[in-house]
């Protein structure tokens, strides 16, 4: 099933971007206006102010000259430093122990993987595991390793780390993060080495997403942790207050020192396996410098201003208008990514029995309220109103950004007021003299919708949706609560509908069964069902269990359009639209890759170059 | 006096631990915990209940808060959930950032306010007196907030200055104190600006009604120069007043910067707090909230014992004055 795949960079579009740079145009004369104006007012104050700085004034981050500066032979420059930021802060340097985004980011920066999954073009691509092959219908999967690897400190890299770092993540005693993740059909993948160069990985069931799902767990130096994992102590172990000097891997950067509260710094890491297309070493940076920056506006000054290389997420859709001033001026570059992977959905709570006497019981968790839904808002106006345009129409789980497993079949929902009340009137929730649904008891057609606060997007597509389903006589009742309290709430199943996002990792749907099995964690309308709870659900568990096991592509595609279709026909979850992704970064940094999914510009860190 | 400073030592006492005892338990009853979103929701119940033990909240609101007062009797405030270390070592790294940037606001404020209200205070007409008094009303009507925006977007425009941060990540040439110096001047100017007003107005009402004392009069009638009159004998006079209030004045702008440290990323106890809130991580909310009540106390004991000092009938009972 895993062709052997030998080359390192399958895209090696060295010197330029591969996505495109946006150029619609935008006309903002209010702003330009103020501006002018408060331009004047700014130089004034700023007079005031340069003359406390007593000529101290100049940019701050003007970068050291460095030994190694020199451009490769195939013109991408050497060495340098860049300076990109992040919203909060890493709680951990052990990715076993914690989730959050700054995490992932710094262990994707200092550690090695056996594979790597090109997020430009979805392929897996060799990484620590140099070659691979595939036996028993997938079930077993020799890799071959790279040979004279070795971690940060000098030590060698071999199957043992390999076995070491299995072990760690399907110990219950280190109550590994990751040790949901690298298991197939419930239980834990088998690890063995037949050498120092070779690994035997053995799943439980056929598993079609392969070796992809190996690229969430970092190889760890079994010299450097074994003593903490033996004494129980693994999920405290590199930890924020460890010597930076302890922390050794495999990635293109070692740690070098870590400011609370203001910035991580990684230095390159001189043995790095990985080479570039030219033969020479990787990565091209010198020094990388994670800045810690709790919102958009601080990153959006700080790259505006030059004080700032790059961001680590898209940049949102209210804050496109003035970058794209900046991207006119030539300060920075604006790059179109096109669709994102994920969409935000409606979903209702369809937990039997969730509204016990509520007299909206027998409305609610109809069919009919959901397919009404989502005939009753108008996208156009979604896409105008929550991403200023710059959007597409969604109608299942999958957006056009997933070009294997889109399914253009799907039906386009049109926007039907007329139909949706028709459908609301067959299960009882029928129009008074003022407009408004009333059900069987008289009463309003009313239900809270709960969403995320502090989320501009979201905030403004609730309001859509109140405000299209009134016209239909839908009551929605708006709630926006801080991410904790919304998972809280859908874990508790305490909730009529949230509106929320469940971001996909991968875009294979073998690799998201929480999402797709009625026993998932995220099955998010009705979590960890002990059997289905409805037909279409059993149907849906039916076709993913042979869907992941099929080793046949297109037989995978044909089962997964039929999971696209129940799900249609049922709406668990509605989605309306999915946003374009907008990402920017200084005109001094070149050689990207980016991709849509985050960190969009740096996921593939070792070949990105600065211009000094 | 003993007595009364015993008594206010003990009132301090009670803020900081009502304080930190009442955002625990707030930060405890919010729905969600720690775990909730750092395990994100893709990790199996038995997970997430290893992860929920692993930080003890697995268990009642009382028992936690017994805990938790039980270690505090001990100076033992907890460890961060987030950061992975003790809010005892945690807190004073942070509270130092943030006394850093109260200190230098308040000489910047201190520099400019007092001059200045000397200035218009000196003087009953003119166009200079009468441009610092309605600058000062103009900063004592803005909060700090829109302070800093203000100068985060002039500091963004001109680029003369980083936006945002206490250092910078590469150190520039000139060393790190004249880099801390430069960073310093927007959040200091916005929690300094609105406090420098007010001291104006304070030194400028004192120092009007200083001037027109019988002894200023008498002086200068001998002939002294009005200048030396006004900034030796009769600054001096009216700094009485402005005295006493410069000890609430520190405990308020430590507390006070909270909002401008989130504003301009400066890593005081303010962003410190913000980001335990934000991950709920409760023991962290407590122990910053026990700081920014300890800066309010010790602020507030100061300004009462400056009191008593130039007043000492502030520090007599009510049995004692009977």
């Amino acid at each position: 099933m895993f062709a052997k795949n030998k080359n390192l960079h399958a895209n090696p579009k060295l010197g330029r971007s591969t996505a495109h740079a946006f150029d619609r145009a935008v006309s903002w004369p209010l702003g330009q206006i103020v501006t002018r104006q408060t331009r004047r007012l700014a130089a004034s104050v700023a007079f005031v102010v340069a003359g406390v700085l007593a000529g101290a004034g100049c940019r701050s981050n003007t970068p050291p000259k460095s030994a190694t500066a020199a451009a490769s032979k195939s013109g991408v420059p050497r060495g340098g430093d860049l300076i990109a930021s992040v919203r909060s802060e890493p709680r951990s340097f052990n990715r076993h122990a914690a989730s959050d985004s700054t995490t992932e980011l710094i262990s994707n920066l200092t550690q090695g993987k056996l594979v790597h999954v090109n997020q430009a073009t979805q392929a897996v691509e060799p990484s620590l595991a140099e070659s691979w092959t595939s036996e028993d219908a997938g079930r077993r999967v020799t890799m071959h390793l790279r040979r004279d690897v070795v971690f940060s400190d000098g030590h060698p890299f071999t199957a043992d780390d390999v076995l070491f770092s299995f072990e760690v993540a399907n110990d219950e005693k280190t109550q590994s993060i990751l040790a949901d993740a690298v298991r197939t059909g419930g239980k834990p993948l088998q690890v063995a080495a037949t050498d120092p160069h070779t690994v035997v990985i053995t799943s439980a069931a056929p598993f079609a997403p392969g070796v992809r799902v190996l690229e969430i767990l970092p190889i760890l130096p079994r010299h450097r942790l074994e003593a903490a994992f033996k004494a129980g102590t693994f999920a405290k172990a590199w930890g924020l207050d460890t010597p930076m000097s302890d922390i050794v891997g495999l990635g293109p950067f070692v740690l070098s020192q870590y400011a609370a509260g203001q910035r991580v710094v990684l230095t390159r890491n001189p043995k790095y396996f990985a080479k570039a297309p030219d033969g020479g070493a990787l990565p091209y940076l010198d020094r990388l410098t994670i800045e810690i920056l709790p919102d958009q506006s601080a990153e959006l000054l700080r790259l505006q201003s030059g004080q700032l290389d790059m961001m680590t997420s898209e940049i949102s859709p209210e804050s496109y208008a003035s970058l794209k001033r900046s991207a006119d001026g030539g300060k920075i570059t604006l790059l179109d990514l096109g669709v994102s992977r994920n969409a935000e959905g409606l979903f209702f709570n369809l937990k039997p029995g969730a509204f016990g006497a509520d007299p909206r019981a027998p409305w609610l968790q109809r069919d009919e309220l959901r397919q009404a839904i989502n005939m009753a808002v108008d996208r156009k106006v979604f896409v105008d109103t929550v991403f200023f345009g710059a959007g597409v129409p969604v109608y299942g789980p999958e957006t056009p950004a997933n070009k294997v497993w889109y399914w253009e079949g799907l039906p386009h929902t049109p926007y039907d007021p007329a139909a949706a009340r028709q459908l609301l009137a067959s299960i009882g929730l029928t129009s008074g003299a003022d407009g408004v649904l009333k059900d069987a008891r008289n009463q309003p057609a009313r239900f809270t919708l709960v969403t995320q606060k502090g989320r501009p997007s979201m905030e403004r597509s609730v309001a859509v949706i109140r405000d299209e389903l009134k016209k239909i006589g839908l009551t929605v009742d708006v709630v926006a609560l801080d991410s904790r309290a919304v998972i809280q709430a859908f874990l508790t199943a305490k909730y009529d509908a949230i509106y929320f996002n469940a971001d996909k990792t991968d875009l294979d749907p073998g690799t998201n069964q929480d999402f797709w099995f009625s026993s998932g964690l995220a099955h998010m309308w009705n979590l960890e069902e002990k059997t289905p709870a409805t037909d279409w659900e059993r149907r849906i568990d039916e076709l993913m269990t042979k869907q992941i096991a099929s080793p046949d592509l297109a037989e995978r595609r044909q089962l997964y359009n039929e999971v696209q279709k129940i799900f249609y026909d049922h709406q668990p979850m509605i989605y309306f639209a999915a946003p374009r992704i907008f990402v920017a970064h200084a005109t001094r940094v070149t050689n990207l890759t980016p991709a849509e999914y985050r960190p969009q510009l740096l996921w593939r860190p070792d070949t990105v170059a600065v211009i000094r | 006096m003993t007595w009364y400073f015993a008594r206010r030592l003990a009132f301090a006492a009670f803020l900081v631990i009502a304080v930190s005892s009442a955002s625990l338990v707030l930060a405890r009853l919010a729905p969600g915990d720690f775990v909730t979103e750092s395990a994100g929701t893709e990790i199996s119940r038995q997970t997430l209940e290893q992860q929920r033990a692993r930080y003890g909240l697995n268990k009642s609101l009382g028992e936690q808060y017994r805990d938790w007062l039980a270690a505090a009797a001990r100076l033992d405030f907890g460890y961060s959930m987030q950061y992975g270390r003790p809010v005892r070592d945690l807190v004073p790294e942070r509270a130092a950032n943030t006394a850093i940037l109260a200190l230098a606001a308040l000489v910047f404020a201190t520099l400019i306010g007092l001059p200045l209200g000397i200035i218009s205070g000196s003087r009953k007409s003119g166009v200079l007196p009468g441009m610092i008094r309605a600058t000062s009303v103009v900063l004592l009507s803005m909060p700090p907030l829109l302070t800093s925006l203000f100068l985060l977007f002039i500091a963004a425009r001109t680029g003369w200055l980083p936006i945002g941060g206490m250092h910078s990540a590469i150190v520039p040439p000139g060393g790190a104190l004249a880099d801390l110096l430069r960073h310093l001047v927007v959040p200091a100017a916005a929690v300094g600006l609105p406090l420098a007003a007010m001291l104006e107005r304070l030194q400028s009402q004192a120092m009007s009604e200083v001037i027109g004392e019988p002894f200023v009069l008498a002086t200068l009638s001998r002939g002294v120069p009005r200048s030396r009159i006004v900034w030796r004998g009769a600054f001096k006079a009216a700094l009485r007043p402005v005295a006493a209030v410069y000890g609430l004045v520190i405990g308020t702008l430590l507390s006070g910067s909270f909002a401008v440290e989130v504003i301009t990323t400066w890593p005081g106890l303010g962003n410190l707090m913000l980001q335990a809130l934000r991950s709920r991580d409760v023991y962290l909310v407590a122990g910053c909230a026990g700081a920014g009540a300890l800066f309010l106390a010790c602020g507030t004991l100061l300004s009462d014992l400056a009191l008593a000092v130039v007043d000492p009938r502030a520090s007599e009972t009510r049995a004692e004055r009977a």
